[in-house]
C-alpha cells in the first residue's frame, strides 16, 4: 500500500480540517463575548451610579483610585500571580478580576502615579511548572509582590522559595500551606475551615447526633478531616471520614451510602467541587433520600447560584452551606457597589461575573492598592512586602471581620463566617457572622499565636 | 489470610447490601447504554466509536444552553441534541470512513478518538468551568418513580435500563432479519465483496454511522441526567463502558448488556464495603482483563486476520 | 502482507532501507550532526531559555524517553499499548517510595525504579503474547485504568511512613530530593538529557542488533517468525521488558523534576494522548520519539505561555490524529521533510510561472 495515492485528498483534508478550526476559532469568539457581556450586564449597575454611591468608603473616597480621572503614567508596579487552569478546573476568574481592578486603579491616579501591571502564570497543576512559574515571575519579570494566587498546588510548592525572598504572598488557596505557614495569607477560608464551619451549623444550629463528613479523595485529605473530627469531639458526637473518587460516576450508591452511614438523626457534610455536589445530592433527590437525614451540609465550594438552581426547590432550607463571603445579591453597600461597578466596565474578560470568585479577587487587589499606598519610597520588593505584611484591620464588606496580615507562623485570617441555604434558585444566608470554633486546634493555635504577636485577629 | 478475615467482618449485612443491587443496576444501565451503542456500530463497519460520549455530551450541553438560556422547550432541546449527535457522527463518518476503509480496526478506533479530542476541548472552551460553573440536565421522568425495597427507582432509571433492552433487541432483530441489516454484517466482514454484490456500500454506512449517533445523542441525555452534566466524565465514560463490550469480545450485542448490567452490580455492591469501596471503580477494568485472558487462553497464535 | 501489521508495513515502504554502501557514509554525517545538536541541548540551551522553558525541556526529555518506549512497542513490534502512561506513574511511585525512605544515590534509585518497574510493565505486556491489535490496545487500557485507580486511592508518596509513604495529615510536605550533583533546574535539565541519551542508546542497541531484527519479523508476520525459529514470545515480553525498563527510568527522573506527585496528574486519557503524540510524532523512527515529547510537553508549554486556553491544545492534538492517521502514518518525522520538498517544489515551480503570467498581463 502506498501513501503517495492519498496525497490529493490529504490536502482536501486539511483544507477541511483548518475550516472546521477557523469555525471553531469564529464560533468560540463570539459565544464568548457574548458570555462576557452578558455577565456584564448581570452586575447591574453602571459605573456612574458606583462613583457616586460610594463616597461611604474608607479610603477610596470617591473610586478604586486616588485621583479620579486622572491615568497614572509613572513607572509601573510589578506584582505577580500564580493560577490555574486546566480542563475541567479554570480559576481565572480571580486574576482577571484583578487585573479588572488594577485597570480601575490606574485610569484613576494609579499609586501614587504608579501604575499597577499583574504578571499572570497559569499553571496545569504540574508542580514543576508552578515551581518554575515562581522563579520566572521574580527574576524574569521583576515582580515586587505575589498577590492573587488562586491556585490547587501553589502554597505548597513555593513557600519556602517565598520566605527565602521575604515575600509575603496574599492567595485564596486550596493547598494546606497557604493557612499553615509564615509567608502566606489567604482571604478565602479553604477546605478544612470551611468544611468545619458547616459542620459546626450541624452541630451547634440542628443537634445532629451524627456526622458523615465525605470530601474527594484528593492529596490532604486528612489535613481536611481532621478539622471536622476534632469539632464533633469537641461536641461528643461520633464522626465518620470517607472519601470517594473523582469524577463520580455512581453517584446513586454514594449517597445511599452516606444516608445509611449518617441515619435519620445525623447530617451528611460534603466537601467537594460544585459540580461533583450537584451529582450527589441530585443522586440523593432521584433516591428520595433529601429526607432520610436531619439535615445535608457543604463546604464553601456549593455556595453558588448555579447549584441553587440546578437544585431546584426541595433542597430549600435543607442543605445548608458554609459561605465566606458576603451575598452580593442581598447586600448593597458602597463597595458591593464598586465591586459591580468595575466588573462592569473592565471585567469583561471575567467569565463568570459576580461570583465568589470575581469578590476574592477584588478583596485581594483592594487590599494590596491599600497596602502600597502606605509604602514611602522607592517600590522595591522589600518596601512593599513591608507594608503587605503591615496590613492591619482592613475592613472589607466582602468578609465578616477587618482582615490582618502579621508576622505570625501561620495564619488564618478568615476565620468568621455565613451559611446559606438554596432558597428558589438562589442561595440566601441563613446564618450571619460567627466564628470558627476554637475546637478545631488549628484555630486555637492560629488565635493564640497571634494574640502573643500582637497580631488583632477580630475574635 | 488475616487481611481477608478482616475484610469478611466488616462485610455490610444483606439488609444495607440490598438497595446498592437496585442501585447497581441502575448504574449497568448506564454502562449498558454506551457499550451497546458502540457495539452497534461496531458491527456494522468495524469502528469501534469511542467519541460515543464525547458527542452525546456536547449535545447534551447544546441542549442545557438551549433550556437554560434560550429558554427552548426541553423536548425540543432535546431533540436537537439528538440530531445534533446523529449528524456530527454521521459527517465523521462520511469523512473520515473511506479514506480509513481499508486500515487495521485499531486504526479506525484511534481515528475516532481525534473527533473526541475536538469536542473535548471545544466543549471546555464553550462550557467553562470558571467561576465554579455546574450545570445539570434533570429530565421530567425523574420525578416519578416506585420504591424497591427502601429505595426509590425514578422513570429515568427504567428508561435508561429500558433503552439498554430495546437496543440490543432491536438491533439484534435489525442485524438478523432485515436487509440493510445483513448488508451490514457483511460490510463489517468485506466491505469489498460486499460492494461487488451490488449492496450500496456507502449509503449502508452512512444509515450505521447516523444511527450510531443517534445513539450516542440519546444517551447522551440520559447519562447526563443519570451520571453528571460534565464534559470530561461524559468523554471519558466510554472507557468503563467499553470494559463489557470486551467481555462480550465486541462481538455479542446481548452479551455486552448482560456484562454491563454484571459490572454495574458488583461496582455499586462493592460501595458499603469499606475496605474495598476506594478500590470500586477498578470493577470494569479487572472484569474485563480478566475475561479476556480467560476466555483467549487456548488462543497461542494470534493471527491476525480472523482477530478482526 | 498481513492486513494487520498494516500500521507498520506503510511505514515500512514508505521508507525503505539505505543501499548498503551509503550506510557508513550517511552514519558519520548523522553521528556528527546529532553531537553538535546535543552539544547544543547541553549547554547552550541552558544558556538562553527561561527557567520556564528550561522546566518544560526537562519534562520533554523524560517524555521523549517514554514515548521511546511506546514507540519499540507500536513501531518495532507492533503491539500497540494504551497503558504507558499508567507504566510511567508506577516509576515515579517507585523512585518516590526509594527516594524518601532511602538515602541511596539518585542513580541506583533510576535502576531499581526501572527494574522493578519492568517487572510490574511486563504484567501489563503478558495479554499481548494471545493477542494484538484492537484487543490488546484495549486490554492494556483496561489495566491503566486499574492501575490508575489503585494509585490514586494509594497516592503518592509524600514522606510519610509505611508501605504507602504516603500521609494524608501533613502539612509542610518535603519536596523529593534530586542527585547531588544537579539540585538546580538548569543542571536537573542536563542530568535529565544526560539519562534520556542513555535510554535512547540503550534502545538502539536493542534495535540494531538480535532483538530488533526478531521484532521485525514479528511486525512482518508472527507466523512467519515462528517458522523461522524465532521465540516470538520470548521477544514480545522482552520488547514490553525494554519499554517499561525505560520509562520506569523517565517516571525516576519525572519524579525529581516535578519534585511532588499528585494522583492527580496521572489520568488514564493521559496513555490515549500519548498514543496520539507518539502517532503523531512518528513511531517508526527514534526521533519521532522527541518529536512526539515536544508536542506533548513544550507546546502546551508554548501555548501556556502566550496565555492561549489548553483546551486549543486538546483540539489541536484531535486534529493532529485524524491527520497523521489519514495521510501520514509515518508521522511528522518521516512526512515534514516530503511537506518540504513539496512545498519547496511547489514554489519553485510558482517562481518560473510568475514572470510568464506577468508577461501575459495587459
Amino acid at each position: 500500500m502506498s501513501t503517495y495515492h492519498v496525497v490529493p485528498r490529504a490536502r482536501g483534508l486539511l483544507a477541511f480540517v483548518a475550516i472546521l478550526a477557523l469555525l471553531a476559532l469564529a464560533g468560540c469568539g463570539s459565544s464568548s463575548s457574548k458570555s462576557s457581556s452578558a455577565s456584564a450586564g448581570g452586575g447591574g449597575s453602571s459605573s456612574s451610579a458606583a462613583s457616586s454611591g460610594s463616597g461611604a468608603t474608607s479610603v477610596d473616597t470617591s473610586s478604586c483610585g486616588s485621583k479620579p480621572g486622572v491615568k497614572a503614567t509613572g513607572t509601573p508596579i510589578n506584582i505577580g500571580t500564580i493560577d490555574t487552569h486546566q480542563p475541567g478546573t479554570d480559576f481565572t476568574d480571580g486574576p482577571n478580576m484583578i487585573t479588572a481592578y488594577f485597570n480601575c486603579v490606574n485610569a484613576n491616579g494609579g499609586v501614587n502615579g504608579h501604575p499597577l501591571k499583574l504578571y499572570v502564570q497559569l499553571d496545569q497543576s504540574q508542580p514543576s511548572q508552578v515551581a518554575a512559574a515562581a522563579k520566572q515571575l521574580v527574576q524574569g519579570d521583576h515582580v515586587v509582590a505575589i498577590n492573587g494566587v488562586f491556585d490547587l498546588l501553589e502554597c505548597t510548592i513555593n513557600q519556602s522559595y517565598w520566605k527565602s525572598l521575604g515575600i509575603y504572598e496574599m492567595d485564596a488557596g486550596i493547598a494546606p500551606e497557604c493557612w499553615s505557614t509564615p509567608n502566606s495569607a489567604a482571604v478565602n477560608m479553604g477546605p478544612r475551615y470551611s468544611s468545619d464551619g458547616a459542620v459546626q451549623y450541624a452541630l451547634d444550629q440542628l443537634h445532629a447526633k451524627k456526622i458523615v463528613f465525605v470530601q474527594s479523595n484528593v492529596p490532604g485529605t486528612g489535613y481536611i478531616a481532621a478539622g471536622p473530627a476534632a469539632l464533633a469531639k469537641a461536641s461528643g458526637v461520633p464522626i465518620t471520614a470517607m472519601t470517594e473518587n473523582v469524577p463520580i460516576t455512581d453517584a446513586n450508591s454514594v449517597a445511599l451510602n452516606l444516608v445509611n452511614a449518617a441515619g435519620p438523626t445525623g447530617s451528611v457534610v460534603l466537601n467537594f467541587t460544585p459540580p461533583e455536589a450537584l451529582v450527589i445530592l441530585q443522586a440523593a433527590q432521584k433516591l428520595g433520600l433529601e429526607d432520610r437525614v436531619k439535615s445535608w451540609g457543604c463546604s464553601t465550594p456549593c455556595n453558588t447560584d448555579f447549584l441553587a438552581k440546578a437544585l431546584g426547590p426541595k433542597w430549600n432550607h435543607k442543605l445548608f452551606v458554609n459561605a465566606e463571603l458576603t451575598d452580593p445579591d442581598d447586600h448593597n453597600g458602597p463597595e458591593m457597589q464598586l465591586y459591580k461597578a468595575i466588573l462592569a466596565k473592565y471585567g469583561s474578560s471575567v467569565a463568570g461575573g459576580v461570583g465568589s470568585f470575581s469578590q476574592m479577587g477584588f478583596v485581594l487587589a483592594k487590599f494590596l492598592t491599600q497596602a502600597l499606598q502606605t509604602v514611602k519610597g522607592p517600590y522595591t520588593m522589600a518596601s512593599v512586602n513591608k507594608a503587605i505584611v503591615g496590613i492591619k484591620n482592613y475592613k472589607t464588606e466582602m468578609l465578616c471581620d477587618p482582615w490582618t496580615y502579621g508576622k505570625v507562623g501561620l495564619h488564618i485570617p478568615n476565620h468568621t463566617d455565613y451559611t446559606t441555604t438554596p432558597e428558589n434558585g438562589k442561595m440566601i444566608t441563613v446564618q450571619g457572622c460567627f466564628n470558627i470554633s476554637t475546637a478545631d486546634p488549628q484555630i486555637a493555635q492560629y488565635l493564640s499565636a497571634a494574640k502573643a504577636a500582637g497580631v488583632s485577629t477580630g475574635q | 489470610m488475616h487481611s481477608l478475615l478482616l475484610m469478611a467482618l466488616s462485610l455490610p449485612s444483606w439488609q444495607n447490601e440490598q438497595p446498592f443491587l437496585v442501585t447497581g443496576l441502575a448504574l449497568g444501565g448506564v454502562y449498558a447504554l454506551s457499550g451497546v451503542g458502540m457495539i452497534v456500530l461496531y458491527r456494522t463497519t468495524g469502528v469501534l466509536n469511542l467519541s460515543f460520549g464525547a458527542v452525546g455530551a456536547f449535545g447534551a450541553l447544546i441542549a442545557w444552553q438551549l433550556i437554560n438560556h434560550s429558554g427552548m422547550n426541553q423536548w425540543l432541546a432535546y431533540l436537537i441534541c439528538v440530531l445534533f449527535a446523529g449528524v456530527v457522527t454521521l459527517l465523521y463518518g462520511m469523512v473520515f470512513g473511506p479514506p480509513l476503509a481499508r486500515r487495521d480496526p485499531l486504526v479506525k478506533t484511534t481515528a475516532t478518538l481525534g473527533l473526541t479530542l475536538i469536542l473535548l476541548g471545544a466543549m471546555d472552551l464553550l462550557w467553562t468551568s470558571s467561576g465554579g460553573a455546574s450545570r445539570a440536565i434533570t429530565l421530567p421522568t425523574d420525578n416519578h418513580g416506585f420504591m424497591i425495597g427502601q429505595v426509590q427507582v425514578t422513570t429515568t432509571d427504567v428508561i435508561g435500563l429500558a433503552m439498554g433492552v430495546v437496543i440490543t433487541v432491536i438491533t439484534t432483530a435489525f442485524l438478523r432479519f432485515t436487509k440493510l441489516g445483513t448488508a451490514m454484517r457483511a460490510m463489517a466482514n468485506d466491505r469489498e465483496i460486499t460492494a461487488t454484490l451490488g449492496v450500496p456500500v456507502r449509503r449502508v454506512e452512512a444509515a450505521a454511522w447516523f444511527g450510531c449517533g443517534v445513539l450516542s445523542g440519546v444517551a447522551g441525555i440520559l447519562l447526563a441526567d443519570l451520571v453528571a452534566l460534565d464534559a470530561t466524565t461524559l468523554t471519558f465514560l466510554v472507557i468503563s463502558s467499553l470494559a463489557a463490550a470486551l467481555i462480550a469480545r465486541l462481538s455479542s450485542v446481548v452479551v455486552t448488556f448482560v456484562a454491563a448490567i454484571v459490572v454495574g452490580v458488583v461496582d455499586a455492591a462493592l460501595t458499603p464495603v469499606t475496605s474495598l469501596s476506594n478500590y470500586r471503580d477498578m470493577t470494569p477494568f479487572v472484569l474485563a482483563a480478566v475475561a479476556l485472558l480467560v476466555l483467549n487462553r487456548r488462543r497461542v497464535l494470534s493471527l491476525a486476520r480472523q482477530e478482526f | 502482507m498481513a492486513e494487520t501489521a498494516e500500521l507498520t508495513s506503510a511505514a515500512h515502504s514508505a521508507s525503505p532501507p539505505s543501499a548498503p554502501p551509503r550506510v557508513e557514509r550517511d552514519l558519520l554525517v548523522r553521528i556528527a550532526v546529532i553531537a553538535i545538536a546535543l552539544l547544543f541541548v547541553l549547554i547552550g540551551l541552558p544558556q538562553i531559555l527561561s527557567l520556564y522553558y528550561i522546566d518544560a525541556m526537562t519534562q520533554v526529555a523524560v517524555y521523549s524517553v517514554v514515548a521511546l518506549g511506546l514507540g519499540v512497542l507500536v513501531g518495532r513490534v507492533g503491539l500497540v499499548s494504551l497503558g504507558q502512561a499508567a507504566v510511567l506513574a508506577i516509576g515515579a511511585w517507585v523512585a518516590a517510595r526509594l527516594l524518601f525512605a532511602t538515602s541511596l544515590p539518585y542513580e541506583v534509585v533510576l535502576l531499581a525504579s526501572g527494574v522493578i518497574t519492568m517487572l510490574l510493565g511486563t504484567l501489563v505486556g503478558l495479554p499481548a503474547l494471545r493477542m494484538r491489535g484492537l484487543y490488546l490496545a484495549l486490554i492494556t487500557l483496561m489495566l491503566a485504568g486499574a492501575i490508575t485507580v489503585v494509585l490514586s486511592s494509594l497516592n503518592f508518596p509524600n514522606g510519610g511512613h509505611g508501605f504507602s509513604g504516603y500521609n494524608g495529615s501533613q502539612v509542610h510536605i518535603p519536596p523529593i530530593r534530586r542527585p547531588g550533583i544537579a539540585t538546580t533546574d538548569p543542571a536537573y535539565f542536563r542530568y535529565s538529557v544526560i539519562v534520556g541519551i542513555l535510554m535512547f542508546l540503550l534502545v538502539l542497541a536493542h534495535v540494531r542488533t538480535r532483538p530488533g531484527r526478531a521484532w521485525a519479523a514479528i511486525r512482518q508476520s508472527e507466523p512467519a517468525a515462528l517458522a523461522a525459529g524465532i521465540n516470538t514470545t520470548l521477544y514480545k515480553l522482552w520488547a514490553f521488558a525494554l519499554a517499561s525498563f525505560v520509562t520506569g527510568v523517565a517516571g525516576g527522573v519525572l519524579a525529581g523534576a516535578v519534585r511532588y506527585l499528585y494522583s492527580i496528574d496521572f489520568q488514564t486519557q493521559d496513555s490515549i494522548i500519548l498514543l496520539a503524540v507518539v502517532l503523531m510524532g512518528g513511531a517508526y523512527s527514534i526521533w519521532g520519539a522527541i518529536v512526539a515529547a515536544l508536542f506533548m510537553q513544550l507546546l502546551p508549554a508554548i501555548l501556556n505561555d502566550i496565555g492561549l486556553s489548553p483546551d486549543w491544545l486538546t483540539i489541536l492534538f484531535g486534529i493532529g490524529v485524524l491527520q497523521v492517521l489519514t495521510t501520514a502514518p509515518t508521522g511528522i518525522v518521516d512526512q515534514l521533510p516530503k511537506d518540504l520538498a513539496r512545498l519547496g517544489r511547489k514554489i519553485g515551480g510558482l517562481a518560473r510561472r510568475s514572470p510568464a503570467s506577468e508577461g501575459r498581463a495587459p
